[in-house]
């Protein structure tokens, strides 16, 4: 019992110590942060905020806003969507942050989105596709990821070249995955592309030689995957093992194709990508010095090569949060929210600027995103048309 | 004199919210109090008939989806061209089907698992728990599946002199789930003071016996379940209208850990155990979360499982009990648990 | 028909490191009566430390793996000493509780150690997988199995042949004459526990370059376990063999032709069909309700 006693006590006391820190740091401006540390989601959901706690320092080397040092408030919401709501809560409720970037997947942002009407706080989303997110009537988001429908459509404009007659769909069963399938299937059917079977993958899921093996029996000439980078690297490796030749494209830009290339081998050649951010040539990124600078940072903190095609939306989110509030004039939520539809900013990954999505008189705003098709060919990524 | 206690901790439950104004230290007591109701539905299997059912949390998970799904509506069409079609009610109705789905869900589990004992009863009510997750994720036409079921409404009741009341506010809603957490405590209390229950904790100690002396022991197994999975139902309703989205990760097994943890460290078998028990873990997280890292909150979490375990394996209302006997004197059906765990431990 | 016999094969290559899983699981479920939550983790453990040996510090695959084994029976051996010798005695919940804590340790330790980004393990078997006739098989999948069938021979002659495969029988028949002939029973469960543990080991290390290695990775395997267990009854390890199997060739059966999304969950609706029929396992001989 007095060990117990002893430990409680040091709980509290530790306790304590953080409430005091942080009203000695009231004299910020703070960035509520949801993402995904622990749980399925934790590799993609570190990579973005450390993207955005790289934006945060640079920002705060040059005086921060306002005068002010951004200070980001970082919650794990355990890659669950109830989690996500109950963090946003925290992070308004108590924190009482003016404004917060948030929550990598489809689910964990459509959870969080109720909680932003109640408080009426703005969210800036930085990964998640699903189109509900910015359809569904909800003035308090702003999106830089690309939907479903606007990957599709980007794809569509180069789909001409890859002659695909047929293809089926392999996809996580969840928001994101089920409306890749949805949108690119709407595409195809447009484009005279038949579509084939449909399969889903459970998020958790390590084996997909069944539905491989399906697939393998189909006479489609394309297999079309959405899902991060975990399963697409088990999916290249069962793929080969199945003797599985066919063109394969991965969508959703969570693929990060270092990391591909690395783990799943000689499995990955002679398939595409479609990514939001292109590090192999920043020569030709819109602002080719930021990307450089940023690709450097990267490297000096130790962090792996392969998470920087993830980690660029925490840091683009945090420079766009950043450019709201230096608008605004002042760190307030309705203020900062007036104001991300008046900016505009370049970005990693190029321009971002709020065009309104969603029903009138409570639109959301959607930043439409570069797209790259990129492919893997002897284990080096090459961009077919720069 | 007797009641004294009683009405001393019903004055502290209902002064709270004029303290505590702090939104978020309010929210975590609501979100407490819930898995508390919960709690105190598995310690009626765990502490009073010895079932250890560690798929608790599929009872809970029922009860949310089926309040949710009452409040939402749903249209849905089954095999054979059935079309099932559920036009919005009110949340209340919700709260009641919530309480009926989950309590009939307890029987169908209970007459099936009760089969079994042991670790056998462990794993099946484990595997119960993870394939309702499934179906709720993979039925996705009734769930909306991992989309999660968005924007559940509040409940609303009419309030005399106040007109139909929308349950928004914090503070209401404490006063909500606290009256919900009152009526669950006296009807264990009850229940386990009744002939029944003297049954069932009759059932624990030695089941031979009990089965011996002519008491149907799966008729009361199935009877406990029934009312335990209701309560849990109940909980899981206060929840889904509370957070207002329910995904299928709430059946995930980690939450019936969580009340397992809070029976256990409170006290088995005791009627204040999940209370402390849920207090203490329900704010555990809380005061982790503003020093450690997400994995090493976790580890803490783990870690001091374990060392409860060690340190207190009765749980703590049962060792504050003994060390204050003039505080009051146990009541005979505690006396018997007290004198039973003590034997056990020995 | 090419379809089917592709995912036979897959479901028998599966199947024989279902089954290590299974056999470990029950040899201590059966012996020491523990529900042991910490057997994922074992299996994750095995997979990284695989990992570790190859990657970091440059050891040969083949040796990794037995070393992996190793580390495998020692953490369980130190699980058993420090965390279940004190609690001897004590009810199912209890030690099923610390068993918990562990879990949640051991888990979130591996996430702090070599965080959450997936880890690859490389093998030295080519890329190209192996054709006969319609059927493709990795090379890596046929090694997984034989190895995955020799440690099952194995652990039947030590349960069936070897002395100490004598006591630990005798301790699952009858845990009180057999201390009275003389069995030491805190032995035979540190040995139980270490084999058991070292077997999951096995599996993880198996599987790890298989799939990949995450700190999650335990938690399906865990589950499905467990299924593996109940199928087969209680401490019988042939039943857990055809268990393993069984449930390899139900998921991969089920996922190609009736759903993929229910694949993880076959597992679980087997448990309750075998539940409903006959709730002491499919190959129980007697009944073993304690």
């Amino acid at each position: 019992m007095k060990k117990f006693a002893v430990a409680m006590a040091s709980l509290s006391a530790a306790a304590l110590a953080g409430a005091l820190m942080t009203s000695a740091t009231a004299q910020t401006i703070k960035i509520g942060v949801n993402e995904p540390l622990t749980g399925a989601f934790a590799a993609s959901g570190n990579y973005v905020t450390d993207g955005a706690k790289i934006a945060a320092d640079e920002i705060n080397a040059k005086g921060g806003v306002l005068g002010k040092k951004l200070e980001l408030v970082i919650e794990d919401n355990k890659s669950n969507p109830t989690e996500a709501a109950s963090v946003a809560e925290k992070l308004m409720v108590r924190d009482k942050v003016p404004v917060m970037m948030g929550a990598w997947g489809s689910s964990l942002t459509l959870a969080v989105m109720p909680k932003l009407m109640e408080y009426k706080v703005p969210m800036l989303v930085e990964t998640s596709s699903s189109g509900k997110i910015t359809t569904s009537g909800n003035p308090y988001i702003f999106r830089i990821s690309p939907p479903s429908a606007v990957e599709a459509a980007a794809f569509g404009k180069i789909i001409d070249k890859l002659h695909i007659k047929k293809a089926d769909f392999l996809v996580i069963n969840n928001d994101w995955g089920l409306g890749t399938a949805q949108d690119f299937g709407k595409m195809f059917k447009d484009h005279g592309i038949t579509v084939g079977l449909v399969e889903t993958m459970d998020q958790s899921a390590q084996d997909m030689s069944a539905q491989l093996a399906k697939f393998k029996a189909s006479d489609a000439d394309t297999l079309i995957v959405t899902s991060a980078v975990e399963q697409l690297t088990l999916v290249f490796k069962q793929a080969a093992a199945l003797g599985l030749k066919k063109q394969i494209i991965t969508t959703g830009g969570s693929q990060n194709p270092d990391q591909l290339i690395d783990q799943a081998g000689g499995a990955v050649n002679g398939t595409m990508h479609l990514t939001f951010f292109a590090p192999w040539a920043p020569e030709a990124a819109a602002d080719p010095q930021a990307t450089k600078n940023f690709l450097a940072e990267w490297k000096k903190r130790g962090l792996q090569f392969a998470g920087v095609t993830e980690s660029f939306r925490g840091y683009d989110a945090i420079k766009t949060i950043a450019a709201a509030i230096q608008k605004a004039g002042k760190a307030d939520p309705e203020a900062i929210r007036a104001a991300l539809w008046e900016t505009e900013l370049t970005g990693l990954n190029g321009k971002i600027k709020f065009t309104k999505a969603g029903p009138a008189g409570k639109e959301s705003g959607q930043s439409i995103p570069t797209v790259y098709l990129i492919k893997i060919e002897n284990g080096k990524v090459v961009i077919p048309q720069g | 004199m007797k009641r004294a206690p009683a009405l001393f901790w019903l004055l502290a439950i209902a002064t709270v919210p004029l303290w505590l104004r702090d939104q978020y230290y309010l929210h975590v007591l609501i979100t407490t109090a819930i898995f508390i109701i919960a709690a105190m539905s598995l310690n009626l299997l765990l502490g009073y008939t010895g079932q250890l059912s560690l798929g608790h949390v599929a009872f809970f998970g029922i009860g949310a989806y089926a309040s949710a799904l009452t409040t939402l509506g749903f249209d849905i069409e089954l095999p054979g061209g059935f079309r099932v079609e559920h036009a919005p009610w009110p949340a209340v109705a919700g709260f009641g089907i919530a309480v009926a789905a989950a309590g009939l869900s307890g029987y169908a589990i209970g007459k099936l698992s009760f089969k079994v004992r042991g670790a056998y009863f462990v794993i099946v009510t484990i595997s119960f728990a993870e394939v309702t997750r499934l179906v709720a994720l993979n039925w996705v036409e009734l769930t909306q599946g991992p989309l999660a079921l968005n924007n559940i409404p509040p409940y609303t009741l009419w309030i005399p002199g106040v007109g139909d009341y929308e349950f928004w506010d914090k503070r209401a809603y404490y006063y909500l789930v606290a009256g919900v957490g009152v009526v669950t405590y006296v009807v264990i209390k009850r229940l386990v003071g009744s002939r029944i229950g003297r049954a069932m904790i009759a059932l624990k100690e030695n089941e031979p016996l009990a089965g011996s002396v002519g008491i149907d022991v799966t008729r009361y197994l199935v009877l406990a379940a029934v009312v335990s999975a209701a309560m849990a139902g109940a909980a899981g309703s206060l929840y889904a209208h509370y957070v207002k989205i329910i995904d299928p990760d709430i059946f995930l097994f980690i939450y019936t850990v969580t009340m397992v943890i809070m029976v256990i460290t409170g006290g088995k078998g005791t009627l204040a155990g999940p209370v402390v028990g849920g207090v203490i873990f329900g704010f555990l997280p809380v005061v982790l979360r503003s020093f450690a890292a997400p994995a090493v909150q976790w580890i803490i979490y783990g870690a001091l499982m374990i060392v409860i375990v060690f340190v207190l394996p009765e749980g703590i209302v049962p060792a504050v009990e003994r060390w204050s006997r003039s505080w009051r004197s146990p009541r005979p059906a505690e006396a018997t648990i007290l004198a039973s765990s003590k034997a056990r431990d020995e | 028909m090419d379809e089917l016999l592709q995912h036979l094969v897959n479901a028998l290559i599966l199947g024989s490191t279902y089954a290590l899983l299974g056999i470990g699981l029950t040899l201590i479920f059966g012996i020491m009566r523990v529900v042991n939550f910490t057997h994922g983790e074992l299996y994750a453990l095995g997979a990284y430390a695989v990992f570790l040996l190859e990657a970091s510090l440059g050891v040969n695959f083949f040796l990794a793996l037995a070393i992996a084994v190793i580390v495998g029976c020692a953490v369980g051996a130190a699980i058993e000493l420090v965390l279940l010798r004190p609690l001897q005695g004590a009810d199912i919940d209890t030690t099923m509780l610390v068993m918990i804590g562990a879990w949640i340790v051991m888990q979130n330790a591996e996430l702090l150690y070599w965080g959450g980004a997936s880890k690859a393990i490389m093998t030295p078997f080519p890329e190209q997988p192996l054709q006969i006739g319609p059927i493709f098989v990795s090379w890596l999948r046929i090694f997984v199995l034989v190895v995955g069938l020799a440690l099952i021979g194995a652990t039947y002659l030590l349960i069936n042949r070897s002395k100490l495969g004598k006591a630990m029988r005798a301790t699952f028949q009858d845990r009180d004459t057999a201390a009275l002939m003389g069995v030491n029973i805190k032995g035979i469960y540190t040995a139980t526990f270490a084999i058991g543990s070292g077997l999951a080991a096995a599996a993880g290390a198996l599987l790890g370059p298989v799939f990949l290695v995450t700190p999650t990775m335990g938690d399906l395997a865990s589950l499905k376990a467990f299924a593996i267990v109940i199928l087969g009854g209680l401490g019988n390890i042939t039943g857990a063999t055809l268990g393993g199997f069984i449930l390899a060739f139900v998921e991969e059966i089920g996922a190609g032709y009736v759903s993929s999304g229910y694949r993880d969950g076959m597992g679980f609706l087997i448990i309750i069909v075998v539940l409903l029929l006959r709730p002491t396992g499919l190959f129980a001989r007697a009944e073993r309700i304690g």
